[in-house]
């Protein structure tokens, strides 16, 4: 058995590993309430890395997502106001355009999409501070409740959020495995030039990966404004790093072309368990993106195809 | 003084070399030949330190010796002037020859670019290139650079005691008939101090050139030729290993095309580059081969057809309909299918299933409202998988694990199940072994009968005159002949060299 061989199953196998050794350390941990809760925390940073996975599956990377999920705390603060239930559209809206908007600029312009979305991320966070004032907003907690108070309930003692997560999970899956857009996403993953040669408009289905993540982010910045009740152009920083680690620790490698949103899905278990034990062993929350640091350096390290990579720059 | 012994090389799957005997003697110019995939290459990566050899052993001067790299090699006086240019297009000429060997004009930390300068002159002088050392290598003619590369490869001589091998990997491929005497009196010149192997496709080069010639032929050196022993039509036959028959190419399956039914036509197109006034038409049920060396323009001409290059002047006709969006997308709905030359980077996508790459061009045809039929799609594959005899444990094999000719066929059937009338062939058997050749060749002959216009840029000129219905032969981005080539009244590939060079 080679290390090869192992390396698809490595996800889940880090995953039970990690939960078995918290659990022995922590008697707490493994109570069904402690999981649901712990599950539950990270439904927003989920979100977001569900809508990463689909532009690491192509090889390209979206940093633009954490500060999409800022300004879209601050828009639905704002115009949680006038708008009422219809905020939640503006913001899916929004997510998407800025998301084609880095898609468009990564391949019409041929601008490498670390830098694409690097770019578009400044833009949007520089709307945030521009819409907020640079001031913490708070949404009235009447109407918080009334629109959006259903995401953060309990249905038979399960949150709300999970459920969510499980349906955008359901819904991912779908579109991964069963749609035309699934087939192609994995096609110029895996192999962008036969992609093209066998008729596929690429740079369509390249967009639409980026518009994917774009809107999957402004959904986690949604959910999350709504969990705090407000919103600020800083509130979800931290929210990257631990994406992109749940991303390629799911087995998703930054070459693209295998893993998929299951993989994310087992990757932010991973990131949850991780954070979670970090409070146990008394690590600081300002050193935890130390860990995530680490932990995003050691996985890339692992899963990378280097086979792919010609050079490194 | 260099020589392999028994020199064994294995591949996953493939027994490149197989117990190889070669020896290069002090001065002389050995040539290498055989077919692709023979194992030219990779007795080449063997003799240079690329590879190592799992069996047999590697002489020099008589002693046993074990490179564990290209740089191990040139220690002992072994170099390599590549075929796709190694020089590095921004760094000029002398930062080129010195490259890794900057050390010896070092003081200080810093280089001495004058005494760099004058080192690099000795060297071109050697070559008897008259250019400035400063000069920035992209501003330098094909030759000019083919002639710095073997410069560099000489700076051996001083680094290195004893006799010099140097490979010459096609090295005349981009040079005009001029400039390749050139390189051969050159070559003659410096064989007092440097032994040459010689690789080439074209026969007649390597005959005026060698005074031995190894031919090659599934990993095995079939025989060894002296100067004049032997004739190109008996080397050639060596290298196939039977005669090149007409039932090879399946001539007698060749039938007349339906002239009446133009599928592809251009009209006086140009491409940006070389590709300069180009006319032909495709009928259905014909093979139409486009000869010409590496560079002349086949590849840009099955590429404008498949709207991956778009043209400066001139009309691209499809089926009558005047084509103004070039596009892979475009072409493809207009029925037209590509097999790439590069068939595990263009042709599959590895890692996806047979089901998954047979599908990709038609992802439309197998889905509604942007869901795919799974269920279709497999049983698609399935039979396809049948028809063409594919090699798989089932549709779900990942394509990068079959071999060569059964990729090759899932990338034929990837056009071919969804209709593609019109077949675009660029070098459909390389690498691949006689029995999958002869499945292309059976496939090509099938695709005629069911009226399919082929657009092939064959292997070697006799595949392409075994297939073709007519041959277009083009040098410098131009036509210059049309050989009508329907069986009996075929041209012989000395009328198609004539021509191309």
């Amino acid at each position: 058995m080679t290390f090869e061989t192992i390396k698809p199953h490595l996800p889940w196998i880090t995953l039970l590993a990690l939960v078995a050794v918290v659990g022995v350390m922590n008697d707490n941990f493994l109570r069904p309430a402690n999981l649901l809760g712990m599950a539950a925390e990270i439904v927003p940073l989920f979100i977001m890395a569900l809508g990463l996975t689909f532009v690491i599956y192509i090889g390209s990377i979206d940093l633009s997502a954490q500060s999409m999920a800022n300004m879209i705390t601050v828009i639905a603060s704002v115009y949680l106001v006038t708008l009422g239930p219809w905020v939640a559209l503006l913001c899916a809206v929004a997510g998407f355009g800025l998301g084609m908007l880095s898609g468009y600029v990564t391949t019409r312009l041929l601008v490498p999409s670390f830098i694409s979305t690097l770019a578009v991320g400044g833009v949007a966070f520089s709307l945030a501070q521009w819409l907020s004032g640079q001031r913490a907003l708070y949404m009235d907690a009447a109407q918080r409740n009334e629109t959006f108070g259903w995401m953060i309930g309990t249905t038979a003692s399960i949150p709300n959020e999970l459920l969510i997560a499980l349906a955008l999970l359901l819904i991912a899956l779908f579109v991964e495995r069963r749609t035309t857009l699934g087939r192609a996403l994995k096609a110029v993953g895996a192999g962008e030039l036969a992609a093209t040669a066998s008729g596929l408009n690429v740079a369509r289905v390249k967009m639409l990966a980026f518009a994917i993540s774009g809107m999957l982010a402004a959904l986690a910045g949604l959910l999350f404004a709504v969990k705090l009740s407000g919103g600020a152009p800083t509130i979800a920083n931290g929210f990257l790093l631990p994406a992109i680690v749940a991303v390629l620790v799911g087995g998703t490698p930054l070459t693209g072309g295998v893993g998929g949103v299951v993989n994310t899905a087992i990757g932010v278990l991973i990131v949850a368990v991780i954070r979670s034990s970090m409070v146990y062993f008394g690590i600081d929350a300002t050193q935890q993106q130390m860990v995530f640091g680490l932990v995003l350096i050691a996985a890339i390290a692992l899963t990378i195809d280097r086979a792919k990579l010609r050079t490194v720059k | 003084m260099y020589a392999l012994q028994k020199v064994d090389k294995k591949f996953p799957g493939v027994h490149a070399l197989k117990a190889i005997d070669f020896q290069v003697g002090r001065g002389e110019i050995v040539g290498l030949v055989g077919e692709n995939g023979a194992g030219k290459s990779t007795l080449m990566k063997v003799i240079y330190g690329a590879y190592q050899p799992d069996g047999g052993q590697i002489l020099v001067d008589g002693k046993s010796v074990r490179f564990a790299n290209p740089r191990q090699a040139m220690e002992r006086g072994i170099g390599m002037v590549f075929q796709e240019q190694s020089l590095i297009a921004n760094l000029t000429v002398m930062e080129n020859i010195f490259l890794g060997y900057e050390q010896q004009f070092v003081r200080w930390g810093v280089i001495n670019w004058r005494e760099m300068a004058e080192a690099a002159r000795h060297q071109l002088a050697k070559v008897k290139l008259d250019i400035d050392p400063a000069t920035v290598t992209s501003s330098l003619s094909f030759a000019q650079r083919q002639l710095v590369e073997l410069a560099k490869v000489l700076t051996l001589e001083e680094r290195v005691e004893g006799h010099l091998v140097i490979l010459l990997d096609e090295p005349t491929s981009v040079l005009s008939s001029e400039e390749v005497q050139l390189l051969f009196r050159l070559i003659r010149e410096l064989t007092a101090r440097a032994s040459f192997i010689f690789v080439s496709h074209r026969m007649d080069e390597v005959m005026e050139i060698s005074d031995r010639i190894y031919v090659l032929k599934d990993g095995q050196v079939v025989d060894v030729v002296s100067r004049g022993g032997s004739s190109a039509e008996t080397i050639q036959h060596k290298m196939v290993g039977r005669n090149v028959n007409k039932e090879y190419y399946r001539e007698q399956r060749q039938k007349p095309f339906d002239s009446s039914r133009t599928l592809v036509e251009l009209d006086g197109v140009s491409l940006p580059g070389r590709v300069t006034d180009i006319s032909l038409k495709l009928h259905a049920g014909e093979v139409l081969c486009i000869v010409g060396t590496e560079g002349s323009g086949r590849e840009a001409i099955l590429r404008t057809i498949y709207g991956m290059r778009t043209p400066v002047e001139g009309r691209v006709l499809i089926k009558g309909q005047e084509v103004t969006s070039f596009s892979p997308r475009t072409a493809a709905s207009l029925g037209v299918g590509y097999v790439p030359r590069e068939r595990k980077i263009e042709g599959i996508v590895a890692g996806m299933s047979v089901y998954e790459n047979m599908t990709l061009s038609q992802l439309g045809r197998h889905s509604s409202g942007g869901v795919l039929k799974l269920a279709e799609e497999k049983a698609l594959a399935r039979d396809w998988i049948k028809r063409l005899s594919i090699k798989a444990h089932s549709e779900h094999a990942d394509c990068g694990n079959l071999s060569g000719g059964n990729q090759q066929k899932v990338v034929l059937a990837k056009w071919r199940s969804g209709g593609s009338d019109i077949m675009l062939l660029d070098h459909p058997t390389r690498g691949l072994d006689i029995g999958a050749k002869e499945d292309v060749y059976e496939m090509i002959r099938d695709m005629s009968d069911a009226a399919v216009g082929i657009v092939l840029v064959a292997d070697t000129l006799e595949e392409a005159i075994g297939l073709a219905h007519t041959i277009i032969v083009v040098k410098d981005g131009r036509i210059q002949k049309t050989f009508g080539a329907t069986s009996g009244v075929k041209p012989t590939p000395f009328d198609l060299l004539h021509h191309m060079i």
